[in-house]
């Protein structure tokens, strides 16, 4: 990629920066992520020493909800609402190809959760430090997973918003990250219907992203050791899956006709 | 406008009123009847991938305030809950310790203090022994209630020894479970076990239950003094003694008169002997 395509790239990207950050929606998910966090020390004191506990599982659940909810449903918004709205043409008038300005897009987006992320850990940190008088670092490696996690659902949503309308894209975004969710039922699924194909069973284990394996909450609470390479491998495995899915984005967007 | 604070003025009151009579016929708990409509852990589980965690958090806040809200403000104190909550608990998060060991107390301590249902405890911790292999407190716990609640001196002993072999287990965990197997029965080895649950303990439910226990074997000795003297009062009156006070005369220390929260022994003529008063905290079924 040239210097001047990735400029343009980076306006893009800090552009949906800035609109990303005046949507209203952000704001209400922030808050109630911080609302949830904060609760868990109140929850934690009516629990029986399980305090610590509860405020990590609150405050990495918060993450993960608030996150796939601002990933989803800004996500599908990112491409439909600029051509819904038309204000789409005179950006591709300029020199600006569609695969940049998808790129952009979903650069601006992932930046914008990357900030909330960012945020919302400092907080969860900064109250363990309050109540326990130690913050768990061990913490940023789940959250770390969730964010590819989330990057993902950016991804399925931008896919999504090229080939249909906002409400149509929400709808299909969120069945496949629910469905990512249940990838162990899929890949179990010839034991409760043994008539289906295994063909079939491998081809929809491995076409719908795997969300459970970004999932690294339950260890880092109790302290397990996470590897690096762990990490390397979740860290790979998101960025074929981006590929992927931002590269059908691009061809679905480019062949798209946008009159 | 008129109409708007004539409308407040009157409905003010009218709310008090109609939810005072909504109290009286439905009782002040009438929204608080106890529902689970989740019956298996598993269920729970599959619902709700991802958020295991946080839905064992919440299951086992909601196991810990029913069991407070029994405890306190029911009149019949059933628990019937306590079990499947902790099953779906401990099931969302097969390695949340706090839950089989409170969880055993709840279930094991007899009616009204816990639910009086021994077997259920042990089954919990031995869900738990086996979810948490290296967790020698669970172990030692199991062999405490072993011993303690189904008076299994062999049995709770052996698990002693088992839970004595894991990393990080107190030495005296061996001889511990040799003094149980030694003198099994009785009461002097209890208050050991008891004795040490208490020290060990965080403060907190646990420590509080170990020290009630303490009180109570102080208790049942005080009972044992206060039935001798009965037996030499009614020897020489050819009645049994009507109230404890009535020992008084066979140089009975006063403070054995009463259990330790404060409440005076009662001549129970069905055990032929002194026993707790109804309506003291000490008084359990069995």
């Amino acid at each position: 990629m040239g210097s001047s395509r990735l400029t343009r790239v980076l306006a893009v990207a800090a552009n949906t920066h800035r609109e990303t950050v005046r949507e209203r929606v952000l704001y209400n998910l922030v808050f109630f992520a911080i609302l949830m966090t904060l609760s868990g020390l109140l929850v934690g004191d009516l629990s029986v020493q399980q305090d610590e506990k509860i405020v990590k599982d609150i405050g990495l659940a918060a993450m993960d909800v608030f996150g796939t909810l601002i990933a989803i449903f800004i996500g599908v918004g990112l491409v439909s609402k600029e051509i819904e709205r038309r204000s789409l043409h005179p950006l591709l008038a300029k020199p600006l190809g569609r695969g940049e300005f998808l790129l952009g897009k979903f650069a601006g987006l992932g930046f914008t959760l990357l900030v909330n992320v960012a945020a919302m850990s400092a907080g969860l940190l900064l109250t363990l430090l309050a109540t326990r008088g130690r913050a768990d670092l061990g913490l940023l490696k789940a959250v770390y997973a969730l964010f590819l996690g989330l990057l993902l659902a950016v991804a399925l949503a931008l896919l999504f918003s090229t080939l249909t309308s906002s409400v149509m894209a929400a709808i299909c975004t969120t069945c496949v990250v629910v469905a990512g969710r249940f990838s162990d039922v899929i890949h179990n699924m010839k034991q409760v219907a043994p008539g289906v194909p295994g063909w079939f069973v491998h081809a929809l284990y491995y076409g719908v992203p795997n969300f459970r394996v970004f999932d690294l909450k339950n260890p880092v609470v109790y302290g397990d050791p996470v590897g690096w390479d762990v990490l390397g491998w979740l860290t790979l495995t998101a960025l074929a899956w981006l590929s992927v899915l931002i590269g059908c984005a691009m061809l679905a967007f480019r062949t798209r006709d946008l009159q | 406008m008129t109409a708007g604070r004539y409308g407040f003025l009157l409905g003010l009151p009218l709310m008090v009123l109609c939810q005072r009579q909504v109290d009286a016929r439905l009782g002040r708990w009438g929204a608080w009847q106890q529902a689970l409509y989740f019956w298996s852990g598993e269920q729970v589980k599959r619902l709700t991938p991802g958020f295991e965690n946080l839905m064992a958090d919440l299951y086992w806040l909601r196991t810990v305030q029913y069991f407070g809200a029994e405890r306190l403000f029911s009149t019949d104190k059933r628990f019937e809950l306590l079990e499947p909550l902790i099953e779906i608990t401990t099931t969302l998060d097969p390695r949340l310790e706090v839950a089989y060991r409170y969880g055993a107390i709840f279930l094991c301590e007899p009616w009204p203090v816990g639910k009086g249902d021994p077997e259920a405890g042990i089954k919990v911790l031995e869900k738990g022994a086996r979810n948490l292999p290296r967790s020698w407190r669970l172990r030692q716990d199991l062999g405490y209630f072993r011993y303690l609640f189904l008076r299994d001196a062999a049995g709770g002993a052996q698990v002693l020894l088992e839970a004595a072999k894991l990393p990080g287990a107190p030495f005296w965990l061996e001889t511990l479970a040799g003094t149980i197997l030694a003198r099994g029965g009785e009461r002097q080895s209890s208050r050991l076990v008891w004795q040490r649950m208490y020290e060990q303990a965080e403060a907190g439910i646990l420590r509080e239950n170990a020290r009630y226990n303490l009180q109570r074997l102080d208790a049942l000795d005080a009972i044992d003094a206060l039935n001798a003297a009965a037996k030499r009062f009614a020897e020489q009156q050819g009645r049994p003694p009507r109230e404890a006070r009535e020992l008084m005369a066979f140089g009975l220390d006063p403070r054995l008169l009463k259990d330790p929260t404060g409440v005076p022994f009662e001549y129970d003529p069905a055990r032929q002997g002194f026993w707790f008063s109804k309506s003291s905290g000490m008084w359990r079924s069995s």
